[in-house]
């Protein structure tokens, strides 16, 4: 992975030391909280409602088992014994102390991590693949690009004070792990260059975005994106924080009439000038080799034996692995979706332990996705059931991914100001309702995603089964979408007839899932094609307790 | 209006950090135009009358006007003062960095809501004049010029990105 060199460790440096004297001046009352404020949000420190947050970057979701640690240390030490892993392949701790916080970013950039433009109109971290690197279909690796793009944007003075946030999201890979459809910019990967994406998002009125360019050389990305983040900074909104997302421009102008700005704009600029030259781009790629793959044989036979033995590990091998580009290694996800424990949670042992098979079995090298799990990238076979045994003994072993119960959820009331009904306790008594092994993985893969008000944190837009929590005269009311998913197939989820209250959802969804498994062809069409073969409206009436 | 530091009179300072004293005076609609008056027009005024002008003169850019469209008359204007209604309208940003792109080298001010967690970020793509809301506007521009010795990317500045940095240090 990418290593700071003395330039990275200056600018992050200089952040800290800007920040700690901030920080000084607020608990010394010198700075009001509104003065501190727009400070704070420059450096991921949200006030909620209990306490502070502190959301930090991880880069693209890549992580050591180094910087894991650190984590496990920041739990442990500053904040609950827990951290959440957000959809922004992020990770906040809900519990800080603001006396702290100098201290812990101090913490951080010792292994090279910071939470700079974790929050603010700026351009935020940018996500990619999971499985970068490692999938079978990958046409080039993105990370080296959210690098360039990541050193890029760090501080971009032109577009620190943009109308809204921005986010990017990279996919090098033929199915699209990165939601690109549904961001500010995203950017596909492709054999000639980057096809860009622009105005998908989610939020208040959501948006699939539009390709408004095709092959863009990697050398002149970063032009292109000075191009058409300069024509948003100009020309988007902000006289309305809703309507200030970049989707809301490029609707309103046409994406052909935006796209031609850009382009406009693009050959104004002087691109030599911005553009990193190849030698930088080879440099950023040069830290993501392929890693040093073992030489353990792999008994195909024995890892057999081991499944037959223990079922729960064959199910955990048949759920939470994916085939990897080499024959004997796979790719796994630990899941942070136990039954009844809230979706992205890990405590300081778990990532503790997380760092600890990494370094054993995985590289020492981690991942976290927009699905709110960890991911061990490179795993050879023949360590599967050591690793599993490791994971199981401390709850890291649910074996559900891409399952029912593999929800992503926001925060919710229990945490956010912004939320109008909780979303943790619901994706709790959801995964209770579908506890039995055998019914989810009868099921099958069905995403279910879980938003506490219509800012959309949680993706209930691209959700196959989406849920929107509302305030309906002071109660919370879940309102539920069927038909959304942020693949290369990217779809909006749509609204199925009025919202119910919190203890109808779970036996709601049940019934639709029980109409899809009497509906289906057969076991290999999934609910979400079900669902298209057939329409939503096939799906609606069954939400509903019959008359 | 951002709280931050707003309660102060505003003073113009030179990204050196000299305080430098203010000629210019920002026309209403109403007054005339002196001939080689350090006088300011308003963006729109500017375009219906530089052309018939001889002479020097400001323009005043708020952050919704297109200033590409001053291009015509550039050889007539000795400043521009880029607007700043609220902190958090960046818009003037880009302002100053085409201006700079299109070859512009007289100075550009800030004027509105400057405050000093911005000047770093409004030096780097192009100001050169800031009519700062601080109780120290001279050590402000010191700290904003202290924050960062190096940046990511190329703007407006003579700043080398780090990438280029690399370069000729062999990285």
């Amino acid at each position: 992975m990418y290593v700071y060199d003395q330039f990275d460790h200056a600018v992050v440096a200089a952040r800290n030391a800007e920040f700690k004297d901030q920080v000084a001046r607020r608990l010394a009352g010198e700075l009001s909280e509104d003065q501190f404020k727009p400070l704070r949000l420059m450096n991921g420190l949200y006030l909620q409602l209990h306490a502070y947050m502190l959301r930090i970057a991880v880069p693209y979701g890549v992580l050591s088992s180094a910087q894991m640690r650190t984590f496990a240390h920041i739990a442990r030490t500053y904040d609950r014994d827990f951290g959440h892993f957000t959809t922004r392949q992020n990770i906040q701790f809900n519990w800080i102390k603001l006396a702290d916080t100098p201290q812990i970013l101090e913490d951080l950039a010792r292994v090279e991590m910071h939470a700079i433009q974790t929050s603010g109109n700026c351009i935020r971290n940018t996500t990619t693949d999971q499985f970068a690197g490692a999938a079978k279909d990958e046409i080039d690796d993105p990370r080296p690009w959210a690098e360039l793009i990541r050193q890029w944007s760090t501080f971009h003075p032109e577009f620190t004070f943009l109308p809204r946030k921005f986010k990017i999201a990279i996919t090098g890979a033929t199915r699209d792990r990165a939601a690109i459809r549904v961001h500010d910019i995203g950017l596909q990967l492709t054999a000639n260059g980057f096809d860009v994406y622009v105005g998908g998002g989610m939020g208040r009125t959501p948006h699939l975005g539009h390709l408004i360019k095709s092959g863009v050389p990697g050398e002149k990305l970063l032009s292109y994106l000075e191009a058409a983040l300069r024509v948003y900074n100009r020309y988007g909104r902000r006289d309305n924080i809703y309507k200030a997302r970049i989707k809301i421009l490029v609707s309103a102008l046409g994406p052909q009439e935006y796209a031609r700005q850009v382009e406009e704009e693009w050959a104004s600029l002087d691109q030599a000038k911005i553009d990193a030259p190849y030698a930088e781009i080879a440099r950023i790629k040069s830290f993501f080799p392929e890693p040093d793959y073992t030489s353990k044989a792999f008994d195909a036979a024995a890892l057999e034996r081991a499944k037959a033995a223990d079922p729960g590990f064959a199910r955990w091998v048949r759920n939470n692995t994916l085939a990897h580009r080499r024959y004997d290694h796979v790719s796994v996800t630990i899941s942070l979706k136990p039954t009844g424990l809230p979706p992205g949670d890990a405590s300081s042992e778990q990532m503790d332990v997380m760092a600890d098979v990494a370094d054993d079995y995985g590289y020492a090298e981690l991942r976290v996705s927009h699905e709110q799990n960890v991911i061990l990238p490179h795993v050879a076979k023949a360590d599967l059931y050591d690793l599993y045994q490791r994971l199981d003994k401390t709850g890291l072993s649910s074996a559900n991914v891409g399952k029912i119960t593999d929800m992503i959820a926001c925060p919710g009331l229990d945490y956010c100001s912004l939320a109008n009904a909780r979303s943790i306790p619901l994706a709790q008594d959801i995964s209770k309702r579908f506890e039995d092994a055998g019914y989810t993985d009868k099921i099958g893969d069905l995403q279910i995603k879980i938003s506490g008000c219509i800012n959309a944190c949680g993706h209930h837009h691209v959700g196959h089964i989406g849920i929107l929590g509302v305030d309906k005269q002071g109660e919370e009311f879940y309102q539920i979408l069927l038909g959304g998913r942020a693949d290369e197939k990217a779809a909006l989820a749509t609204i199925t007839g009025k919202g119910m209250p919190a203890e109808a959802v779970p036996a709601a969804i049940e019934r639709v899932v029980n109409l899809y498994l009497e509906l289906r062809t057969d076991a290999s069409e999934r609910f979400i094609d079900t669902v298209g073969r057939l329409g939503r409206e096939a799906f609606a009436g069954a939400l509903h307790e019959p008359a | 209006m951002s709280p931050l530091n707003s309660a102060h009179e505003p003073k113009l300072v030179a990204a050196d950090g000299t305080l430098i004293p203010d000629g210019w005076r920002l026309l209403a609609d109403e007054d005339t135009v002196g001939v080689d008056e350090p006088n300011v027009l308003g963006f729109d005024r500017a375009l219906n009358e530089l052309d018939g002008l001889n002479g020097k003169y400001g323009v005043r850019v708020n952050p919704a006007d297109d200033v590409r469209k001053l291009l015509p008359f550039i050889e007539k204007i000795a400043l521009i003062e880029v607007a700043f209604p609220g902190y958090r309208d960046g818009r003037g940003y880009s302002t100053a960095r085409i201006l700079r792109e299109e070859g512009f080298t007289g100075p550009i001010r800030a004027v509105g809501d400057v405050l000093r967690d911005q000047l770093l970020y409004m030096i780097r793509v192009g100001f050169d004049e800031f009519l700062v809301k601080d109780a120290d506007p001279q050590g402000a521009i010191a700290h904003a010029k202290s924050l960062f010795d190096y940046a990511y990317q190329s703007a407006a500045d003579d700043l080398k990105p780090v990438w280029q940095l690399r370069q000729e240090a062999g990285l």
